[in-house]
């Protein structure tokens, strides 16, 4: 149902996803009700990254949007200024940007053609809705962070080897709380007028936490300092991504109400 | 959480709608006994500003501006409390009363946020010789405005004003629990630099006359805030009353 929601969109790639695959999805879904909660996040997960899949419409919009940022960065940086000093800055802001801008797409889908009744009518948590929610926000701005980090390090002449595991866990890290923060106020902003525009300002105050570690922790790493030197940093965010889980879920609920 | 229905039971009447007992005389009868002695300890701390507390010896006159902006802090702080407690609350409940509470402390949060931001650069331009540092406490007060210009404007742009309520309790809420976070973060994040040259304002409580005189400015707005709150909550309890009783006729 969600793909009939999708709106007016060009035949060639709505050949890809049918109403019938989304359907298919939503059996799944469906038979998961009742099922342990695990089976009922994977099952939103599934439905969510199953439509991404077939449209890729996030995912382009989000990676070329990402790309772009980096070359609006080369024009605006002085080329006197060392890049590596300031890439963690820059990777960040484009992956809170980027990852801003998918958000806001994430609840659309259900909020048009009021699909979300339809979703609500499937035998599912709602903590189970909000966690899937995030595990396929999750992973569609990591695999933009899969390419925003390369694309930098190619624009701006960067060095990750040698601490690439560290890296990933800083990714990670950061993704699981600004995700967590995300996927309930795009939840919030998509039912409101103002829409995506509101995202941004709930959004960013709030992850104010996550960007100064994520940042602190990527530019040491970019550096070269030793992986030793991040572990509180990555203590911290783990923590956060705890704190952060635990309320979205909580307060999701309210969020879904009519 | 189980979904209920945003709408009140059938025959549910909004508390105190059409009911007289629920009379909000006694509120503002509060809220005007805390607004006397609310001016009366603020005219007392105006006298303690010109005529009782020295001038502080390495920050001079400019130091007095304290007065002002302490206590301001303090309720903005406090006013966020509140919010926070009243907006759990009322998600648990759903009592309008928590909602009304939680409006009027966070409209009052915003004016006395914005008068921490207002006079903190006035002394800071002096005494730090620039308008704004990224000093852990002025940053988090910063973050603090912006949750509460969210909470403002997720509340007006709902259809439904219902819906509205929930999604300010919930920036509430979640603002609350963040603040800790964002606290510590500032704090770790300036620590990385070295410090500017900072007068701290620890410095200037050395004098009992200073300290007594900040306390007093402390009492004082506290007073105003709950005085302020009682009034701007009775006004919105009269507001809840005129919306149901539109929405019944």
């Amino acid at each position: 149902m969600s793909a009939v929601a999708a709106g007016p969109r060009e035949p060639s790639l709505d050949v890809h996803a049918s109403p019938a695959d989304a359907a298919e999805a939503w059996d799944d879904a469906e038979a998961a009700g009742g099922a342990p909660f695990l089976a009922q996040v994977w099952a939103v997960a599934r439905k969510d990254l199953l439509l991404e899949a077939r449209s890729r419409e996030r995912l382009l919009s989000m990676g070329t949007f990402a790309v772009l940022v980096a070359i609006v960065f080369s024009f605006a940086v002085d080329p006197a200024v060392r890049a590596r000093s300031i890439a963690g800055a820059m990777i960040w802001v484009t992956v809170l940007f980027a990852g801003t801008l998918g958000l806001g797409r994430s609840f659309a889908l259900e909020r048009e053609a009021e699909a979300l009744t339809g979703v609500l009518l499937a035998p599912v948590d709602r903590g189970a809705l909000f966690l899937g929610k995030w595990l396929a926000n999750m992973a569609i701005v990591l695999a933009v962070e899969a390419l925003v980090f390369p694309v930098f390090a190619l624009f701006f002449n960067l060095a990750f080897q040698g601490s690439l595991p560290a890296l990933a866990a800083v990714v990670v890290l950061a993704t699981v709380g600004f995700m967590a923060l995300g996927t309930l106020f795009g939840a919030i902003a998509a039912h409101t007028r103002l829409g995506e525009t509101l995202l941004p300002i709930l959004l960013l105050p709030l992850l104010a936490p996550v960007v100064i570690f994520a940042c602190a922790a990527t530019q040491r790493l970019l550096v070269g300092r030793p992986v030793s030197d991040v572990v509180s940093q990555l203590k911290m965010l783990g923590a956060f991504d705890l704190v952060f889980l635990f309320v979205c879920t909580a307060v999701f609920g309210a969020v879904l109400e009519e | 959480m189980e979904t209920t229905t945003a709408s009140p039971p059938a025959g549910y009447v909004p508390s105190g709608v059409g009911s007289s007992s629920d009379s909000l005389a006694g509120t503002r009868r509060w809220a005007v006994v805390l607004g006397l002695l609310a001016v009366a300890t603020v005219l007392a701390g105006l006298y303690m500003v010109f005529f009782y507390a020295p001038t502080e010896a390495t920050m001079g006159i400019v130091q007095r501006i304290f007065y002002v902006h302490v206590p301001s802090a303090w309720t903005a702080f406090m006013a966020f409390g509140v919010v926070a407690l009243c907006s759990a609350g009322y998600l648990w409940l759903r009592d309008p009363r928590l909602d009304a509470i939680a409006v009027s402390a966070a409209e009052l949060g915003v004016v006395f946020t914005t008068i921490v931001l207002l006079t903190g650069p006035l002394w800071g331009k002096i005494a730090w010789g620039a308008w704004w540092v990224w000093e852990p406490r002025l940053t988090l007060t910063l973050l603090l405005w912006f949750i509460y210009v969210g909470y403002f404007m997720v509340r007006g742009a709902t259809e439904n004003p219902e819906r509205g309520k929930r999604f300010a309790a919930i920036v509430g809420v979640v603002g609350a629990v963040d603040m800790p976070l964002i606290h510590m973060s500032v704090q770790w994040w300036r620590s990385q630099h070295p410090q500017a040259v900072i007068l701290r304002p620890e410095g200037a409580q050395a004098d009992p006359a200073i300290v007594q005189t900040v306390l007093v400015w402390v009492l004082g707005f506290t007073l105003l805030f709950f005085s302020l709150l009682l009034f701007r909550y009775a006004m919105e309890r009269l507001s809840q009353r005129a919306h149901a009783l539109r929405v019944a006729h």
